[in-house]
């Protein structure tokens, strides 16, 4: 591809969404009504091309070549001032390209299940204008070539997952859980853009390529002020927990389940949330230079992964179990980019190993969240695991799908997140053979075999609770519950296929890893093979998990409420999400409020009369001289005339 | 507070005259209107014993004092009559006596201008105004005047005021010039008049008020602020017509 | 300076102030015009003595541009006056005081508001003269029956001096 060329598509990929969210906007509710989702699709499609074609134009060329001459699309000079100088600048790297085709080729088969999930909703036109919103600011946040652009769009994206999860609006719980996203989001935001402000005060450019890309000047700054170096990396981990909701600002996620599934399926499982583990991994050249952050990214990673499973265990809401699955998985993400405190070449591993599994990530959790809606479809909205049961032979496409990104997120081998997983795994296990933290990622290393442990059986307990046992609809789903309408089955199948093979295609082949490790400021580094002893052991506590599930659910189903019986303030802690909300309601919303009140009484009590008094002394010295103003003409001349005489008595000298 | 006390006849004369314009002011009070007339002739003749040296020519002095005492007791008159048809005949006469002062100061012209256009058109038109607008009787905002005093001692301290420089600076010229040429003479013109409106200034043997020198000083000197009035008058004209009321067809 | 010059101004200054004063004093809007324009003629009288003091034109030029403003001025005054007058049927410049302080009362002489009552001045009466010779006929050709009968002379009825008036009028009108 010529470089004009290049450019060219890099522009297309955001901006083909753009025009299809402009357009649906204008056009949606008057003109295009039903036919809302077409330029949301051709928008999407185009967007899809675009970033494949950038796929594999960057790939074989920087394999072999200097790898930092990614191409770079210019814009325009955003904002001059002073010595910030920020432009509208697109580029694409290897990393990029591979986020693009991930949140591309999602939001395509997502925007396709849509058309089917929210036909016939009032707010179609609205959805699919907001998608497409989405999407676009997702792409620019992937391309942005600075901190600036990426925090707009960081903020744009933010913003449309607010507009989504409040869809439905007038649903007050809807609204409540789309302000809740929005403020939690808010706090990590916060952080974020100190982290900005310290990174322009500290290197004095905000462009990534003048940031990252200078590794004699980050040694120097990290050999002169290794303080500063790890606040940065702490504060833009901030950002990243906000929006990638680990511990403990976590309690937005599953709360955006409010929103329509395709919502949750696109944003709040495969592409927003994954924001902050990209930010982090996009900013690993500057992390290894703060080894104190990475563990405490590793640290909060592993504390996220291991509550949100333990929640995820108790939780009868389908999609609940999902979100909180979500969480639990961008927690080993982080855990997995934690590791690069071991060292530059286990950074490089590390990052590698992150980026990967949020790829498969995306397709196998997209893929449930959208069987899980599917299941909603059917079922009359209904979402509770309770209330239905043994859906697999009325949802056949629902039940075999699902079942595939089941198995693909407990790690069954062979399958999508069998293979990144693994390589969290070797990642941590690497990190634990330094000297420096080796009691550190040890314990990592037990919370992630842990975790992916009660993975492999909430997942399977979802599966069992659904598909199978006992035939039993709700009243909501009507006699005959019908299987997902073709354009609904079709992203089903397609995001199956990818949640089986995609693992299997770029994982075991290196492809990834050598693509990837190509994006700029990565250390090279020689892929390793695989430790079969740990791909053995992954595999066993999968297989481990599902059957505890099996066992629990499908063969002898009194055995779960026998040990929630026995072990009941567990079980109930876990049912309750360990009263993170209770907690935080008691902690910050309280104290907060009453200060605010008091704050409200302060103003009214005693700042607004202060105010109303001085504003009374003008009003009180006028009294007199406004009568002067009564409409009248020669009383006005008179007036005039006085002061004339003063005036010329005064320059007579009459009067001084 | 001796510049006061040295001019304390200029005080008297003035004040004398605001005393007889306040006796005037239409009011509730009937007041018989010879004392107040009386009152500002007495002023005005105080005054001219204060302002005038007696150094001009008996005749000019004689028509000066007549058309002067008439203009000032028509003014105090028509300011204060009660019958705006007497205001406006009032006003007639003071434009009349302003016109004789006109002629004295060698202005033919403008005096007769001022004839034609104020006695003939303006009065006429005020005239035709009050046939238009007057109410029948006596109106009663006819027979009352807003606020007399405070009105009459501002208007009558500015008066002393330009009376006050008036009389100063007489006397710092007659002290600088103790005897004073008879006949006004023009100014040494300086370069800047020259350059500013050469055809208005007049060689020191040429009378005041030719025509031909008037004709060449507003076409030469004020072509452009002639061109400007007559647009003036033409958009008053338009705005008149635009402003005044239509009434009834066949009437005015 | 000269006693001869220094009393032309006095005499300017003196209308300029009395004009002035007869603009602050008078409530009748046509009285105020009327004012101004002497105002002008204070003003006129001044330009003219400099005239002579200096010995140029340019006072006389000024005085001649002074006429047209006043003409002009005179003109839109009266328009604007009959347009007031037609709508409050008044010449009361107290009427048109829309532009004072929302909140104040409109300023009213002490008669308008009730403080002092006003009583309306006598009508003039003027010398009456008995009717000399024929009196005219004056009835309508047209409309015979126009003329009230009580009033038309007649033989039996002189006329009294009031009722003369009274049929001049009606001619008239």
């Amino acid at each position: 591809m010529t470089e004009s060329a290049q450019k060219l598509v890099l522009w297309l990929i955001p901006l083909a969404p753009l025009v299809a969210a402009v357009m649906t906007a204008a056009l949606g509710p008057k003109v295009l009504r039903e036919r809302s989702h077409l330029p949301c699709w051709f928008g999407l499609a185009v967007s899809v091309v675009c970033s494949l074609l950038l796929l594999f134009s960057i790939g074989p060329q920087h394999f072999a070549e200097d790898s930092h001459s990614a191409p770079i699309a210019t814009g325009y000079k955003w904002i001059e001032v002073g010595g910030i100088d920020v432009a509208v600048t697109l580029r694409a790297d290897a990393m990029t390209s591979m986020m693009l085709a991930m949140v591309t080729t999602v939001s395509l088969l997502v925007a396709m299940f849509a058309a089917g999930y929210m036909h016939g909703d009032p707010g179609y036109p609205r959805f699919f204008a907001e998608v497409s919103l989405f999407v676009f600011s997702m792409c620019m946040l992937v391309l942005a070539a600075n901190f600036l652009l990426l925090f707009v769009f960081w903020e744009g994206v933010g913003l449309c997952s607010y507009l989504l999860i409040g869809f439905w609006y007038r649903r007050p719980s809807a609204s409540a859980a789309a302000v809740k996203a929005f403020v939690v989001n808010r706090i990590g935001d916060f952080g974020f853009l100190i982290g900005i402000f310290l990174i322009w005060t500290t290197f004095g450019s905000l462009n990534f390529a003048d940031v990252l890309d200078r590794p004699e000047r980050l040694v120097a700054l990290a050999a002169a002020e290794p303080g500063r170096i790890t606040m940065i990396c702490l504060l833009l981990f901030l950002g990243a927990m906000g929006k990638s909701a680990q511990f403990p600002l976590h309690v937005w996620l599953p709360d955006a389940m409010e929103g329509p599934t395709p919502v949750s399926a696109l944003i709040h499982a495969a592409t927003m949330v994954t924001a902050g583990v990209y930010m982090v991994a996009r900013c690993t050249p500057l992390f290894v230079y703060a080894p104190t952050a990475l563990l405490v990214v590793s640290g909060i990673g592993a504390v996220t992964a291991l509550i949100a499973a333990l929640i995820a265990l108790t939780q009868f809401d389908l999609k609940r179990v999902l979100a909180y699955s979500t969480v639990s998985q961008l927690g080993y993400m982080f855990m997995a980019l934690g590791a690069g405190a071991a060292g530059p070449e286990v950074a490089t591993l590390a990052t590698t190993a992150a980026m990967f599994h949020l790829f498969t990530h995306a397709f196998f959790k997209a893929l449930l969240f959208l069987a899980a809606g599917s299941v909603m479809h059917s079922m009359g909205d209904v979402i509770d695991m309770r209330r239905f049961g043994g859906l697999r032979r009325a949802l056949p496409i629902t039940h075999w799908t699902f079942l595939c990104g089941a198995a693909a997120l407990a790690g069954v081998p062979l399958l999508a997140g069998f293979w990144s997983k693994d390589d969290i795994l070797a990642v941590l296990s690497d990190a634990s053979h330094d000297a420096a933290h080796r009691t550190y990622f040890y314990a990592i290393f037990g919370v992630a075999a842990f975790t992916a442990l009660l993975t492999a059986f909430y997942t399977f307990r979802a599966y069992f609770l659904t598909f199978w046992g006992e035939e039993r609809f709700p009243e909501e789903a009507g006699h005959h519950p019908h299987d997902a309408p073709s354009v609904m089955a079709w992203p089903l199948r397609v995001l199956a296929v990818c949640a089986l093979l995609i693992g299997l295609a770029v994982g075991p082949t290196h492809w990834f890893a050598s693509y990837l490790h190509h994006t700029f400021g990565l250390a090279e580094v020689e892929s390793h093979g695989f430790h079969v002893p740990l791909l053995m052991a992954s595999a066993m506590i999968a297989l481990a998990g599902i059957g505890v599930a099996w066992l629990f659910y499908v063969r002898s189903p009194q055995l779960p409420g026998q040990i929630a019986a026995a072990i009941g303030p567990l079980y109930r802690a876990s049912l309750n999400k360990f009263y993170f909300d209770e907690i935080y309601r008691a902690v910050l919303v309280t104290p907060l409020r009453t200060l605010s009140w008091l704050s409200y009484w302060f103003d009214r009590a005693i700042i607004d009369p202060t105010v109303d008094a001085v504003g009374k002394i003008p009003q009180g010295l006028s009294l007199l001289p406004r009568t002067l103003h009564n409409g009248l003409v020669p009383s006005y001349a008179l007036v005039m005339w006085t002061g004339l005489i003063l005036f010329v008595l005064f320059a007579l000298g009459v009067i001084s | 507070m001796d510049w006061i006390g040295q001019h304390w006849l200029d005080w008297a004369s003035l004040l004398l005259i605001a005393a007889g314009v306040l006796w005037l002011m239409p009011g509730a009070a009937r007041r018989p209107k010879v004392v107040g007339v009386l009152l500002a002739l007495a002023g005005t003749a105080l005054l001219a014993t204060r302002v005038d040296n007696f150094s001009s020519p008996i005749g000019e002095s004689v028509l000066f004092w007549l058309f002067a005492a008439v203009a000032i007791l028509s003014a105090v008159l028509m300011i204060t009559n009660r019958n705006p048809v007497y205001s406006a005949l009032w006003f007639a006469i003071v434009t009349l006596s302003t016109c004789g002062l006109f002629l004295l100061q060698f202005a033919p012209f403008l005096a007769a201008a001022t004839v034609v256009i104020y006695a003939g058109a303006i009065v006429v038109t005020f005239v035709f105004v009050i046939m238009l607008a007057q109410q029948s009787g006596a109106t009663m905002y006819d027979q009352r005047s807003r606020q007399p005093l405070a009105a009459t001692i501002a208007a009558f301290v500015m008066l002393a005021a330009i009376v006050g420089v008036l009389q100063n600076v007489g006397e710092s010229l007659r002290d600088s010039n103790p005897r004073p040429p008879r006949r006004t003479r023009p100014l040494e013109a300086s370069s800047a008049d020259v350059v500013a409106n050469p055809l208005s200034g007049l060689a020191a043997d040429e009378p005041l008020g030719k025509m031909h020198a008037i004709g060449r000083s507003l076409f030469g000197d004020y072509l452009f602020a002639v061109e400007l009035a007559g647009t003036l008058l033409l958009v008053a004209t338009i705005g008149a017509i635009a402003i005044a009321p239509r009434r009834r067809r066949g009437t005015l | 300076m000269t006693g001869d010059v220094e009393r032309y101004l006095v005499v300017g200054a003196l209308l300029f102030v009395l004009g002035a004063l007869g603009f602050f004093t008078r409530r009748n809007l046509i009285v105020l015009m009327l004012s101004a324009e002497m105002m002008l003629h204070g003003v006129s009288l001044t330009l003219v003595t400099f005239s002579r003091m200096h010995h140029n034109l340019e006072g006389q030029a000024f005085t001649i541009f002074i006429l047209t403003v006043a003409t002009c001025e005179a003109g839109l005054a009266l328009a604007v006056i009959l347009a007031l007058y037609q709508k409050s049927n008044s010449l009361d410049v107290e009427l048109w005081t829309d532009l004072r302080e929302a909140d104040l009362p409109p300023p009213m002489a002490a008669e308008d508001a009730g403080q002092r009552p006003f009583v309306p001045p006598e009508p003039k009466t003027f010398p009456r003269l008995t009717p000399a010779g024929v009196v005219p006929d004056i009835r309508d050709e047209h409309d015979p029956d126009r003329v009230d009968d009580a009033a038309s002379p007649t033989a039996e009825s002189p006329l009294e001096p009031s009722k003369v008036e009274d049929v001049i009028k009606t001619a008239v009108r």
